[in-house]
């Protein structure tokens, strides 16, 4: 396997990371630091420092000792220019005297003095470049499980096995590439770990996520795992797993002591050897100094002579002085002498990965015979085990020496100065140092530096180090892509049942909520959008049109109450609609603000078919079933959206084409304005509402949606010698603006009662009681504040939908439809204005195309105002 | 917020899988006034602790119930269908 590192062709073995690769290839820089660009090289090796980040194939702070090569993979070091080795900004480090620790707040004191110094900050501080067009694939799934374990070494495997004998499902989380932990590294251990992992692997009832961590465990034991494709790039799963019992079995992780120039090149966590050697081979360097108390530094040293690695000498932390290099660790000086050396092998303190457990809402706390925070309090159905409650964890004390380059956080670059200087600065509560040095607020997330700051701050204030307490732990921890969260884009999107029949007719889509309707037809023609709209409005006009509106919302309301119910919801009276009647429907809230409206046809005695709006329904549904709990009311209301389909067909030649398709008596004695039948149209069950949102004779038919396709083919079949045209949304809100018909949440908004629309006839205020009666009462009594008032164009000019309405040069309203009316020959709308000029023929000013436009106030339909066409 | 809510019908589910109906509370008499109704409407008891609550089960059996929540934890204590509270 080869991959590309900047200009070099890197070879890879199996299994190999690519900080694996890299290292073996002589690659010993590895990053470049937040602020002082000081070198930095392979720490931890485990995902858990800053150190390693990298850019790979275009995603930026790819954790590089977690991410497998894959074959041609192109991988480049970030925050350094020209190279990571020969980094310019490097320089910055001479100047670390002008940069004290809350060098922001105390230098950039003026916005000014931050917009002048941001593009530099930004420049030479930071991670790496996002680059918008890098390709990634995220997804997000859901899993259950009865008992989740989070670890995949000793104590997490034994932990699923013991749930998995229970006979409870078990999915058992682990970050890295396989089980095993630290077992797969700490060879004393022995044997023992290949049986172990066969079982859990055997046990039916344990399902293995690996390269996944868990980042969050949040309210009602939901877990956030982040799952990684290791074999593809930036491919991420976002599980989102709900656990009755999570078992915290993280593990505890080695950290850094605290010496001048700990953080040189080569200076590594004798875990991240361990690991080097192990797991790829690779020796970390050829004569190494182990500093560690006495037995972890044994067992460090066996293992490394054992592979043949020279231990120079094993130092005790007490004695270390520092560290000596420059690009790369060189030797070491202690009390006792100084060696030379390639690489500084650390035993550093083992802190209990805990976070997880705070986070649910446990308790940790200091444990002075561990030398660690420990759970002490577990929330419910939350447990620790392992490393992570503290079974094995002993730690000596580890001397905490104040330097300008004894570095606490990798991170952002803090030193043990920095965090004694803000100390004296009076930031001395953990809680406000974090804050204010910025230490623990890196990528590492103060994994790396938790345990050195608190340490810092309780020997400087003189507290102890459980008075001195912790950071809090939030989620996520470990950080999460923002793109894993989004997660894919996926929206949904409803089609009528007709929608392929207006493809084929060349239907320009626009978007309605989750709906996709036709806003005109093409015909797939070159004619303009305009011309398209005309030529339907004059089919509607003249001759005839046909537009889906299976959108509306379509609710079947059965049982003997049902009538009680729409009285008591609706404005207007509906148990006394005689069956085969339709009435417009308007619903208020108790306040008596408009909230939707629709139509409600009675099909039979207990039988009502309620169309609401088509953004409504969900709402209306709900506000109908709201209105029913606890009445014990004989209503079964059954949402028939989208088992229906509907189209609206209108325009004087409407019954010449309806004839032809059905038995059914259409004539206006027998089939007046207002009414609805049952009835087969071409052989299909329909049913009928002779109703007029556009204002010609029309009827809106409703049938199953599966043979709705069928319905709209034949009609435009028979209405072909009659001239009839499918018209789409745009046609028919000039249509209906002509008929000053109003749409809810267009022309009114979340203040508008019937009374102000001229819809005080749709409200019924001698019904004993109904949602809205006491304020719909008080405002019928009232002169209203507002009214929506037509308005016709005297000049040129079409105002936009919001435009001002202007009244003596002070603003008194707003457009709310306007179009121009082929009707009127002029531009027609809907405007509110104060209700002193709601008089038929009174002036207003509308502002058009940026200029005052005069226009007259009618409150008359602007088409067919008595009402004459529709009725025919 | 990730709490479990346990619908009467369908056991127990993510409170991402409702909608929230706002507290259960008694509406005014039929004769009651204006001011009455608009305190109805526009105010909250917003407790701290434990309250009774419209919850509609959107994703799931597409029914209204009510629960007593702790609005401070968000332990629910009981969920029942409307007119059915136990105890």
């Amino acid at each position: 396997m080869k991959f590309r590192f900047h200009e070099r062709v890197v070879e890879a073995q199996p299994g190999d990371t690519i900080a694996a690769a890299l290292y073996r290839n002589g690659q010993r820089v590895f990053s470049r630091s937040f602020k002082y660009h000081r070198p930095r090289g392979l720490l931890c090796v485990s995902g858990r420092c800053p150190n390693c980040l990298m850019n790979v194939d275009g995603v930026p702070n790819v954790r590089t000792c977690m991410t497998p090569v894959r074959d041609g993979m192109k991988v480049k070091g970030q925050n350094a220019y020209p190279s990571l080795d020969t980094d310019f900004l490097s320089i910055t480090q001479r100047f670390d005297w002008l940069m004290p620790v809350g060098w922001y707040y105390k230098t950039l004191t003026h916005p000014a003095l931050w917009h002048a110094a941001e593009p530099v900050i930004r420049k030479v501080a930071g991670l790496g470049e996002i680059l918008p067009s890098a390709p990634t694939h995220y997804e997000h799934t859901w899993m259950h499980a009865d008992t989740a374990v989070i670890g995949g070494g000793w104590a997490g495997m034994q932990a699923a096995l013991a749930a998995a004998e229970r006979g409870e499902g078990v999915i058992l989380i682990d970050d890295q590439p396989t089980l095993g932990g630290q077992l797969r590294y700490r060879r004393r251990i022995g044997p023992i770990q290949d049986d172990i992992i066969h079982r859990v692997r055997a046990a039916g009832n344990i399902r293995i996520l690996e390269n996944s961590y868990c980042f969050g465990l949040y309210e009602g034991n939901l877990l956030g795992v982040l799952q990684r494709d290791p074999h593809a790039a930036a491919a991420e799963r976002l599980v989102h797993l709900r656990a009755g019992h999570a078992i915290v079995a993280t593990g505890a992780y080695e950290t850094p002591l605290l010496f001048p120039n700990n953080d040189l090149v080569c200076v590594m966590l004798s875990t991240g050897v361990l690991k080097l050697l192990h797991l790829y081979g690779v020796q970390a360097g050829k004569r190494a100094v182990v500093v560690g108390a006495p037995a972890p530094a044994s067992e460090v040293s066996v293992e490394l002579r054992s592979r043949g690695i020279e231990v120079v000498t094993v130092v005790h932390p007490d004695a270390v002085l520092r560290a000596s290099g420059s690009s790369k660790v060189d030797g070491i000086q202690t009390r006792t002498g100084s060696f030379s050396c390639d690489l500084i092998v650390m035993c550093g303190p083992r802190v209990p990965d805990t976070g997880l457990v705070a986070q649910a809402g446990g308790k940790i706390e200091w444990s002075a015979a561990a030398g660690a925070f420990l759970p002490t309090i577990l929330p419910p159905h939350v447990s620790a085990v392992g490393d992570a409650a503290g079974e094995t964890v002993v730690n000596p004390g580890v001397p905490l020496p104040k330097s300008k380059r004894a570095f606490v956080c990798l991170c952002s670059d803090v030193s043990s100065a920095d965090l004694c200087d803000g100390i004296a600065e009076g930031f001395d509560q953990i809680e406000t140092l974090k804050r204010y040095t910025t230490a623990t607020m890196g990528p590492c997330q103060g994994r790396m530096c938790q345990l050195s700051a608190i340490g810092v701050c309780a020997s400087q204030t003189g507290r102890s180090i459980a008075d001195t307490g912790m950071t809090t732990s939030r989620p996520p921890n470990p950080g999460v892509t923002l793109g894993a969260l989004a997660g894919p884009k996926h929206h949904p999107l409803r089609r009528t049942p007709m929608h392929y029949a207006h493809e084929s007719l060349g239907a320009f889509w626009m978007d309605m909520g989750d709906w996709q309707r036709p806003r005109y037809y093409t015909h797939h023609s070159t004619r303009s959008e305009t011309e398209c709209i005309l030529h339907e409005y004059r089919a509607v006009r003249e001759a005839v049109g046909l537009i889906d509106v299976s959108t509306l919302g379509k609710l079947d309301l059965r049982g003997s109450d049902s009538g009680r119910l729409l009285d008591n919801v609706y404005t207007h009276r509906f148990s006394d609609l005689r069956p085969g009647r339709v009435r417009y429907a308007l619903m208020c809230d108790e306040g008596g603000v408009i909230l939707d409206d629709g139509t409600i046809s009675r099909l039979g005695e207990d039988r009502y078919f309620v169309t609401t709006t088509s953004g409504n329904l969900d709402f209306v549904q709900q506000w109908l079933e709201w209105h029913l709990t606890g009445t014990g009311w004989d209503v079964h209301i059954t949402n028939l959206t989208a088992g229906y389909g509907a189209m609206n067909l209108a325009g004087p030649k409407s019954r010449d084409i309806l004839r032809k398709l059905t038995d059914c008596d259409l004539n206006s004695g027998n089939f007046p304005y207002m009414d609805c039948r049952e009835a087969k149209v071409s052989g299909i069950p329909a049913i009928l509402l002779r109703i007029g949102f556009v204002g010609e004779t029309g009827w809106e038919i409703h049938c199953a949606a599966d043979s709705a396709e069928e319905l709209w083919r034949a009609i435009l079949d028979a209405g072909h010698e009659f001239g009839i045209r499918p018209f789409g949304v745009e046609a028919q809100r000039l249509l209906r603006l002509e008929k000053r018909h109003i749409i809810v949440g267009v022309d009114t908004d979340a203040l508008t009662n019937p009374y102000e629309v001229d819809m005080g006839w749709a409200v019924k205020l001698e019904k004993k009681d109904f949602v809205g009666k006491t304020c719909l009462t008080q405002a019928a009594g009232d002169r209203a504040r507002e009214h929506l008032v037509g308005f016709v164009m005297q000049g040129p000019g079409l105002p936009q939908d919001g435009a001002a309405v202007v009244v003596d040069g002070q603003p008194a309203g707003r457009v709310t439809s306007s179009r121009y009316s082929p009707a009127q020959l002029a531009g027609v709308g809907l405007a509110w204005v104060k209700s002193l000029k709601a008089q038929e023929g009174t002036l207003i000013d509308v502002r058009a195309n940026g200029e005052l436009v005069k226009a007259k106030v009618t409150m008359k339909p602007f088409y067919d105002p008595e009402g004459i066409r529709l009725r025919q | 917020m990730s709490f479990l809510l346990p619908c009467p019908n369908c056991g127990k589910r993510s409170v991402y899988e409702f909608r929230f109906g706002g507290e259960v509370k008694p509406g005014p008499a039929a004769n009651a006034s204006p001011r009455e109704w608009q305190d109805h409407r526009f105010n909250r008891v917003n407790a701290a602790g434990i309250q009774t609550e419209w919850w509609f089960h959107r994703s799931g059996c597409r029914q209204w119930l009510e629960a007593v929540r702790n609005t401070v934890s968000n332990e629910v204590l009981e969920t029942f269908l409307p007119g059915e509270k136990r105890g």
